[in-house]
Protein backbone atom coordinates (compact mmCIF):
# COMPACT_ATOMS: atom_id res chain seq x y z
CA UNK A 1 0.00 0.00 0.00
CA UNK A 2 1.47 3.33 -1.40
CA UNK A 3 1.54 5.99 1.45
CA UNK A 4 0.40 9.72 0.38
CA UNK A 5 1.88 12.81 2.07
CA UNK A 6 -0.67 15.50 2.04
CA UNK A 7 1.74 18.70 2.04
CA UNK A 8 -0.77 20.99 1.08
CA UNK A 9 -3.26 20.45 3.67
CA UNK A 10 -3.51 24.09 4.71
CA UNK A 11 -3.87 25.28 1.32
CA UNK A 12 -6.78 22.46 0.59
CA UNK A 13 -8.73 23.74 3.14
CA UNK A 14 -8.71 27.61 2.56
CA UNK A 15 -10.12 26.39 -0.65
CA UNK A 16 -12.80 24.41 0.72
CA UNK A 17 -13.39 27.28 3.49
CA UNK A 18 -13.80 29.75 0.45
CA UNK A 19 -16.09 27.14 -1.52
CA UNK A 20 -18.45 27.08 1.43
CA UNK A 21 -18.04 31.04 2.22
CA UNK A 22 -21.45 32.15 3.39
CA UNK A 23 -21.77 35.24 1.94
CA UNK A 24 -21.12 33.53 -1.40
CA UNK A 25 -23.54 30.75 -1.00
CA UNK A 26 -26.24 33.68 0.23
CA UNK A 27 -25.29 35.75 -3.01
CA UNK A 28 -26.50 32.95 -5.10
CA UNK A 29 -29.30 31.93 -2.90
CA UNK A 30 -30.45 35.10 -3.44
CA UNK A 31 -30.11 35.46 -7.19
CA UNK A 32 -31.68 31.99 -7.92
CA UNK A 33 -34.87 33.42 -5.78
CA UNK A 34 -34.54 36.60 -7.64
CA UNK A 35 -34.33 34.79 -10.94
CA UNK A 36 -37.70 32.77 -9.83
CA UNK A 37 -39.68 35.62 -8.84
CA UNK A 38 -38.98 37.54 -11.98
CA UNK A 39 -39.85 34.13 -14.08
CA UNK A 40 -42.96 33.97 -11.68
CA UNK A 41 -43.93 37.66 -11.76
CA UNK A 42 -43.43 37.21 -16.11
CA UNK A 43 -45.98 34.01 -15.96
CA UNK A 44 -48.33 35.75 -14.41
CA UNK A 45 -47.94 39.67 -16.33
CA UNK A 46 -48.72 36.90 -19.31
CA UNK A 47 -52.18 35.54 -17.86
CA UNK A 48 -52.75 38.91 -16.73
CA UNK A 49 -52.39 40.38 -20.44
CA UNK A 50 -53.98 36.95 -21.64
CA UNK A 51 -57.45 38.08 -19.60
CA UNK A 52 -56.85 41.85 -20.52
CA UNK A 53 -57.43 40.34 -24.21
CA UNK A 54 -60.44 38.48 -23.64
CA UNK A 55 -61.92 41.18 -21.28
CA UNK A 56 -61.33 43.25 -24.69
CA UNK A 57 -63.21 40.76 -26.52
CA UNK A 58 -65.93 40.54 -24.54
CA UNK A 59 -65.87 44.21 -23.90
CA UNK A 60 -66.10 44.76 -27.89
CA UNK A 61 -69.00 42.03 -28.44
CA UNK A 62 -71.12 43.78 -25.53
CA UNK A 63 -70.74 47.23 -27.01
CA UNK A 64 -71.79 46.16 -29.86
CA UNK A 65 -75.00 44.84 -28.60
CA UNK A 66 -75.90 46.90 -25.53
CA UNK A 67 -77.63 49.59 -27.50
CA UNK A 68 -79.87 47.05 -28.79
CA UNK A 69 -80.32 45.26 -25.07
CA UNK A 70 -81.05 48.39 -23.72
CA UNK A 71 -84.19 49.12 -26.64
CA UNK A 72 -85.21 45.80 -26.33
CA UNK A 73 -85.79 46.21 -22.69
CA UNK A 74 -86.89 49.51 -22.91
CA UNK A 75 -89.41 48.39 -25.25
CA UNK A 76 -90.00 45.25 -23.12
CA UNK A 77 -90.71 47.14 -20.41
CA UNK A 78 -93.03 49.72 -22.48
CA UNK A 79 -95.01 46.70 -23.92
CA UNK A 80 -95.28 45.24 -20.57
CA UNK A 81 -96.66 48.62 -18.94
CA UNK A 82 -98.93 49.20 -22.01
CA UNK A 83 -100.73 45.36 -22.17
CA UNK A 84 -101.37 45.61 -18.67
CA UNK A 85 -103.06 48.89 -18.54
CA UNK A 86 -105.11 47.44 -21.46
CA UNK A 87 -106.27 44.73 -19.53
CA UNK A 88 -106.91 47.03 -16.87
CA UNK A 89 -108.85 49.61 -18.66
CA UNK A 90 -110.58 46.44 -20.79
CA UNK A 91 -111.93 45.09 -17.50
CA UNK A 92 -112.64 48.58 -16.63
CA UNK A 93 -115.01 49.07 -19.29
CA UNK A 94 -116.54 45.38 -18.90
CA UNK A 95 -117.43 46.18 -15.59
CA UNK A 96 -119.42 49.56 -16.17
CA UNK A 97 -123.03 49.55 -15.86
CA UNK A 98 -124.59 50.59 -18.99
CA UNK A 99 -127.65 52.82 -18.38
CA UNK A 100 -129.26 52.53 -21.83
CA UNK A 101 -130.80 49.36 -21.88
CA UNK A 102 -131.93 49.41 -18.29
CA UNK A 103 -134.00 53.15 -19.85
CA UNK A 104 -134.77 50.52 -22.96
CA UNK A 105 -136.83 48.31 -20.60
CA UNK A 106 -137.98 50.59 -18.20
CA UNK A 107 -139.66 52.65 -21.24
CA UNK A 108 -141.05 49.62 -21.85
CA UNK A 109 -143.12 48.95 -18.95
CA UNK A 110 -144.66 52.50 -18.21
CA UNK A 111 -148.75 51.77 -19.31
CA UNK A 112 -150.10 54.88 -20.73
CA UNK A 113 -151.91 55.17 -16.88
CA UNK A 114 -148.65 55.32 -15.73
CA UNK A 115 -146.51 58.33 -15.14
CA UNK A 116 -143.17 58.37 -13.55
CA UNK A 117 -142.34 62.03 -12.37
CA UNK A 118 -138.90 60.75 -11.05
CA UNK A 119 -135.99 58.62 -11.77
CA UNK A 120 -133.36 58.18 -9.67
CA UNK A 121 -130.07 55.79 -10.19
CA UNK A 122 -126.73 55.16 -8.85
CA UNK A 123 -124.89 52.45 -10.11
CA UNK A 124 -121.87 51.32 -7.72
CA UNK A 125 -118.85 48.39 -8.61
CA UNK A 126 -121.91 45.61 -6.99
CA UNK A 127 -124.93 47.36 -6.51
CA UNK A 128 -127.56 49.95 -8.61
CA UNK A 129 -129.97 50.99 -6.82
CA UNK A 130 -133.38 53.43 -8.46
CA UNK A 131 -136.13 54.72 -6.87
CA UNK A 132 -138.84 55.79 -9.37
CA UNK A 133 -141.38 57.90 -8.07
CA UNK A 134 -144.68 58.73 -10.20
CA UNK A 135 -148.27 58.89 -10.21
CA UNK A 136 -151.00 55.70 -11.39
CA UNK A 137 -154.77 56.07 -12.31
CA UNK A 138 -157.41 54.15 -13.20
CA UNK A 139 -160.29 52.57 -11.76
CA UNK A 140 -157.58 50.57 -9.05
CA UNK A 141 -154.87 53.01 -9.13
CA UNK A 142 -152.82 50.46 -6.84
CA UNK A 143 -153.56 48.00 -8.77
CA UNK A 144 -152.14 50.36 -12.07
CA UNK A 145 -149.13 50.84 -10.24
CA UNK A 146 -148.73 46.93 -9.06
CA UNK A 147 -148.68 46.10 -12.12
CA UNK A 148 -146.29 48.85 -12.84
CA UNK A 149 -144.04 47.21 -10.00
CA UNK A 150 -144.41 43.49 -11.79
CA UNK A 151 -143.93 44.51 -15.09
CA UNK A 152 -140.22 46.13 -14.02
CA UNK A 153 -139.60 42.40 -11.33
CA UNK A 154 -140.11 40.68 -14.84
CA UNK A 155 -138.50 42.75 -17.20
CA UNK A 156 -135.44 43.33 -15.40
CA UNK A 157 -135.04 40.38 -13.82
CA UNK A 158 -134.84 38.99 -17.04
CA UNK A 159 -131.48 40.99 -18.04
CA UNK A 160 -129.78 41.75 -14.62
CA UNK A 161 -129.09 38.92 -11.42
CA UNK A 162 -130.69 39.78 -7.35
CA UNK A 163 -133.28 42.24 -8.87
CA UNK A 164 -135.58 43.50 -6.15
CA UNK A 165 -138.82 45.49 -7.31
CA UNK A 166 -140.25 47.04 -3.71
CA UNK A 167 -142.69 49.60 -3.11
CA UNK A 168 -141.27 52.58 -0.74
CA UNK A 169 -144.36 54.54 -0.58
CA UNK A 170 -148.17 53.92 -2.28
CA UNK A 171 -150.60 56.20 -1.62
CA UNK A 172 -154.01 57.53 -2.35
CA UNK A 173 -154.55 61.08 -3.69
CA UNK A 174 -158.20 63.24 -3.84
CA UNK A 175 -157.46 64.32 -6.72
CA UNK A 176 -158.96 63.27 -9.91
CA UNK A 177 -157.47 63.44 -13.50
CA UNK A 178 -158.77 62.62 -16.69
CA UNK A 179 -157.60 59.58 -18.66
CA UNK A 180 -159.13 59.19 -21.98
CA UNK A 181 -162.10 61.36 -21.27
CA UNK A 182 -162.77 59.72 -17.82
CA UNK A 183 -161.85 60.79 -14.27
CA UNK A 184 -160.07 58.67 -12.66
CA UNK A 185 -158.41 58.26 -8.65
CA UNK A 186 -154.84 58.24 -8.80
CA UNK A 187 -152.26 57.15 -6.15
CA UNK A 188 -148.81 58.56 -5.95
CA UNK A 189 -146.16 55.71 -5.75
CA UNK A 190 -142.23 55.08 -4.50
CA UNK A 191 -140.31 52.37 -6.43
CA UNK A 192 -137.17 50.99 -5.21
CA UNK A 193 -135.36 48.63 -7.29
CA UNK A 194 -132.02 47.12 -6.42
CA UNK A 195 -129.99 45.01 -9.20
CA UNK A 196 -126.84 43.36 -9.54
CA UNK A 197 -124.92 44.71 -12.18
CA UNK A 198 -124.04 41.05 -12.96
CA UNK A 199 -126.16 39.00 -16.46
CA UNK A 200 -128.48 36.61 -14.69
CA UNK A 201 -126.71 34.03 -15.75
CA UNK A 202 -123.28 34.56 -14.90
CA UNK A 203 -124.19 34.89 -10.82
CA UNK A 204 -125.89 31.64 -11.51
CA UNK A 205 -122.68 30.33 -12.17
CA UNK A 206 -120.85 31.94 -9.68
CA UNK A 207 -121.00 29.16 -6.96
CA UNK A 208 -120.65 26.33 -8.85
CA UNK A 209 -117.27 27.64 -10.19
CA UNK A 210 -116.48 28.61 -6.44
CA UNK A 211 -117.47 24.84 -5.50
CA UNK A 212 -115.64 23.13 -8.03
CA UNK A 213 -112.66 25.81 -6.81
CA UNK A 214 -112.84 24.43 -3.35
CA UNK A 215 -113.25 20.40 -4.34
CA UNK A 216 -109.78 20.54 -6.09
CA UNK B 1 -17.61 14.98 9.80
CA UNK B 2 -19.12 18.77 8.60
CA UNK B 3 -16.18 21.04 8.94
CA UNK B 4 -17.53 24.03 10.95
CA UNK B 5 -17.80 27.33 9.51
CA UNK B 6 -16.09 30.03 11.41
CA UNK B 7 -17.85 33.34 10.34
CA UNK B 8 -16.28 36.58 11.56
CA UNK B 9 -18.11 39.63 12.73
CA UNK B 10 -18.06 41.45 9.77
CA UNK B 11 -19.66 38.19 8.20
CA UNK B 12 -22.29 37.55 10.36
CA UNK B 13 -23.05 41.22 9.96
CA UNK B 14 -23.17 40.63 6.00
CA UNK B 15 -25.49 38.09 6.54
CA UNK B 16 -27.88 39.54 8.71
CA UNK B 17 -28.21 42.69 6.15
CA UNK B 18 -28.46 40.31 3.72
CA UNK B 19 -31.29 38.81 5.25
CA UNK B 20 -33.34 41.94 6.01
CA UNK B 21 -32.66 42.38 2.44
CA UNK B 22 -34.14 39.62 1.14
CA UNK B 23 -37.53 40.05 3.69
CA UNK B 24 -37.93 43.44 2.19
CA UNK B 25 -37.86 42.03 -1.15
CA UNK B 26 -40.17 39.56 -0.74
CA UNK B 27 -42.58 41.81 0.73
CA UNK B 28 -41.70 44.63 -1.84
CA UNK B 29 -42.20 41.72 -4.60
CA UNK B 30 -45.73 40.48 -2.43
CA UNK B 31 -47.17 43.60 -2.05
CA UNK B 32 -46.08 46.03 -5.40
CA UNK B 33 -45.30 44.21 -7.95
CA UNK B 34 -47.28 40.55 -7.75
CA UNK B 35 -50.38 41.62 -5.53
CA UNK B 36 -51.57 44.21 -7.79
CA UNK B 37 -51.29 42.16 -10.93
CA UNK B 38 -53.27 39.62 -9.11
CA UNK B 39 -55.77 42.12 -8.22
CA UNK B 40 -56.21 43.58 -11.33
CA UNK B 41 -56.66 40.28 -13.26
CA UNK B 42 -59.45 38.86 -10.48
CA UNK B 43 -61.11 42.26 -11.04
CA UNK B 44 -60.72 41.81 -15.20
CA UNK B 45 -61.98 37.97 -14.32
CA UNK B 46 -65.47 39.30 -12.07
CA UNK B 47 -65.42 42.13 -14.77
CA UNK B 48 -65.61 39.28 -17.82
CA UNK B 49 -67.80 36.96 -16.19
CA UNK B 50 -70.85 39.91 -15.46
CA UNK B 51 -70.56 40.62 -18.96
CA UNK B 52 -70.82 37.06 -20.18
CA UNK B 53 -73.59 36.72 -17.83
CA UNK B 54 -75.13 40.03 -19.28
CA UNK B 55 -74.43 38.61 -22.84
CA UNK B 56 -76.22 35.37 -21.77
CA UNK B 57 -79.07 37.04 -20.73
CA UNK B 58 -79.46 39.63 -23.28
CA UNK B 59 -79.69 37.15 -26.01
CA UNK B 60 -82.80 35.82 -23.65
CA UNK B 61 -84.09 39.79 -23.42
CA UNK B 62 -84.28 40.08 -27.16
CA UNK B 63 -85.91 37.28 -28.55
CA UNK B 64 -88.70 37.89 -25.25
CA UNK B 65 -89.25 41.66 -26.38
CA UNK B 66 -89.74 40.35 -29.95
CA UNK B 67 -91.88 37.81 -28.82
CA UNK B 68 -93.96 40.33 -26.98
CA UNK B 69 -94.08 42.97 -29.69
CA UNK B 70 -95.63 39.93 -32.05
CA UNK B 71 -97.91 38.75 -28.83
CA UNK B 72 -98.90 42.60 -27.98
CA UNK B 73 -100.26 43.77 -31.16
CA UNK B 74 -103.89 43.54 -30.47
CA UNK B 75 -103.16 44.99 -27.43
CA UNK B 76 -100.96 47.97 -28.73
CA UNK B 77 -103.91 49.04 -31.47
CA UNK B 78 -106.16 48.42 -28.36
CA UNK B 79 -103.69 50.46 -26.63
CA UNK B 80 -103.62 53.43 -29.36
CA UNK B 81 -107.53 53.61 -29.73
CA UNK B 82 -107.97 54.17 -26.15
CA UNK B 83 -105.76 57.06 -25.96
CA UNK B 84 -106.82 58.37 -29.17
CA UNK B 85 -110.28 58.84 -27.11
CA UNK B 86 -108.81 61.80 -25.46
CA UNK B 87 -107.20 64.77 -27.47
CA UNK B 88 -104.70 66.75 -26.51
CA UNK B 89 -105.02 69.97 -24.28
CA UNK B 90 -106.74 70.06 -21.09
CA UNK B 91 -109.60 67.43 -20.62
CA UNK B 92 -111.96 70.56 -19.19
CA UNK B 93 -111.34 72.47 -22.91
CA UNK B 94 -112.26 70.05 -24.86
CA UNK B 95 -115.00 67.54 -22.79
CA UNK B 96 -117.98 70.06 -22.43
CA UNK B 97 -117.91 71.38 -26.03
CA UNK B 98 -117.94 67.48 -26.99
CA UNK B 99 -120.69 66.65 -24.58
CA UNK B 100 -122.58 69.61 -25.90
CA UNK B 101 -122.21 68.72 -29.75
CA UNK B 102 -122.87 64.88 -29.09
CA UNK B 103 -126.44 65.79 -27.35
CA UNK B 104 -126.71 68.42 -29.83
CA UNK B 105 -126.69 65.51 -32.34
CA UNK B 106 -129.35 63.55 -30.76
CA UNK B 107 -131.24 66.30 -31.03
CA UNK B 108 -131.06 67.20 -27.10
CA UNK B 109 -129.72 71.08 -26.84
CA UNK B 110 -128.69 72.92 -24.06
CA UNK B 111 -126.71 70.03 -22.86
CA UNK B 112 -123.88 71.23 -20.26
CA UNK B 113 -121.02 69.60 -18.51
CA UNK B 114 -118.66 70.79 -15.94
CA UNK B 115 -115.95 69.01 -14.11
CA UNK B 116 -116.37 67.79 -10.35
CA UNK B 117 -112.82 66.54 -9.28
CA UNK B 118 -110.49 64.81 -11.13
CA UNK B 119 -108.71 61.85 -8.70
CA UNK B 120 -105.73 59.68 -8.71
CA UNK B 121 -106.99 55.82 -10.00
CA UNK B 122 -105.33 53.34 -7.53
CA UNK B 123 -104.49 50.96 -9.84
CA UNK B 124 -100.84 50.64 -10.00
CA UNK B 125 -101.46 50.09 -13.82
CA UNK B 126 -103.17 53.22 -14.44
CA UNK B 127 -101.07 55.59 -12.57
CA UNK B 128 -100.75 57.83 -15.96
CA UNK B 129 -104.08 58.21 -15.78
CA UNK B 130 -106.59 59.93 -14.17
CA UNK B 131 -110.30 60.02 -12.98
CA UNK B 132 -112.66 62.39 -13.87
CA UNK B 133 -115.79 63.50 -12.53
CA UNK B 134 -118.40 65.11 -14.92
CA UNK B 135 -121.76 66.80 -13.54
CA UNK B 136 -123.88 66.62 -16.99
CA UNK B 137 -126.98 68.71 -17.23
CA UNK B 138 -130.07 68.36 -19.78
CA UNK B 139 -132.30 70.74 -19.26
CA UNK B 140 -134.65 69.43 -21.60
CA UNK B 141 -134.77 65.79 -23.34
CA UNK B 142 -137.93 63.48 -24.25
CA UNK B 143 -137.33 60.28 -22.31
CA UNK B 144 -136.84 57.96 -25.20
CA UNK B 145 -134.52 60.04 -27.33
CA UNK B 146 -132.96 60.76 -23.91
CA UNK B 147 -132.26 57.02 -23.48
CA UNK B 148 -131.11 56.57 -27.29
CA UNK B 149 -128.63 59.32 -26.65
CA UNK B 150 -127.44 57.47 -23.34
CA UNK B 151 -126.97 54.20 -25.26
CA UNK B 152 -125.12 55.79 -27.95
CA UNK B 153 -122.65 58.10 -25.27
CA UNK B 154 -121.96 54.40 -23.57
CA UNK B 155 -120.91 52.90 -26.66
CA UNK B 156 -119.15 56.58 -28.35
CA UNK B 157 -117.16 56.45 -25.18
CA UNK B 158 -116.06 53.56 -23.49
CA UNK B 159 -113.72 54.73 -21.32
CA UNK B 160 -116.64 56.86 -19.64
CA UNK B 161 -119.27 55.40 -17.08
CA UNK B 162 -122.47 57.02 -16.12
CA UNK B 163 -122.78 56.73 -12.17
CA UNK B 164 -126.01 58.94 -11.09
CA UNK B 165 -129.10 59.78 -13.47
CA UNK B 166 -131.76 61.36 -12.46
CA UNK B 167 -134.40 62.05 -14.39
CA UNK B 168 -137.18 64.83 -13.57
CA UNK B 169 -140.28 65.49 -15.07
CA UNK B 170 -140.65 69.42 -16.24
CA UNK B 171 -143.97 70.74 -14.47
CA UNK B 172 -145.01 73.14 -17.20
CA UNK B 173 -143.90 70.39 -20.18
CA UNK B 174 -144.68 66.55 -19.11
CA UNK B 175 -143.59 65.37 -22.32
CA UNK B 176 -139.90 66.71 -21.33
CA UNK B 177 -137.67 65.53 -18.71
CA UNK B 178 -135.34 67.29 -17.20
CA UNK B 179 -131.97 64.93 -16.72
CA UNK B 180 -128.61 65.36 -14.83
CA UNK B 181 -125.84 62.80 -14.84
CA UNK B 182 -122.73 62.01 -13.15
CA UNK B 183 -119.61 60.81 -14.93
CA UNK B 184 -116.48 59.23 -14.86
CA UNK B 185 -113.76 59.32 -17.58
CA UNK B 186 -110.54 57.71 -17.43
CA UNK B 187 -108.23 59.82 -18.96
CA UNK B 188 -104.10 59.83 -19.64
CA UNK B 189 -102.39 62.69 -18.06
CA UNK B 190 -101.05 64.75 -20.44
Amino acid sequence: MALHLNLLHEEITEQRQRQRDPLKLGTFALIAIGALMVLFYVFKAYQTLETKNRLSGVQHEWSGIEAKVTAAQKRSRELTTMVSTTRVLDSMIEKRFLWGPLLARLSRCVAPNVQLVNVAGSAEEKLVSITIDGIAAGREPRAAAEELRQLLSEQLGQSYAETKVEFKTLEDLDTLINVSGTNMPVARYSINVTLSPKPPEAVATAPVTSAARVKR
Amino acid sequence: MTPKIKLSKDQIQKLALSSIGLIVLVYVYLNFFLGPLNKSRASMEATIADLQQKLGSSKGEMARADSLQREAGTATTRYAALQALAPEGAPIAWFPPRMKAFFANQQIDKAGARLGNSTALKEPELEAWSNYSWLIDLPQADFSTLGNAIAQLENAEPLLSINKINIRILPDQPQFQQVELTAYTVMQKK
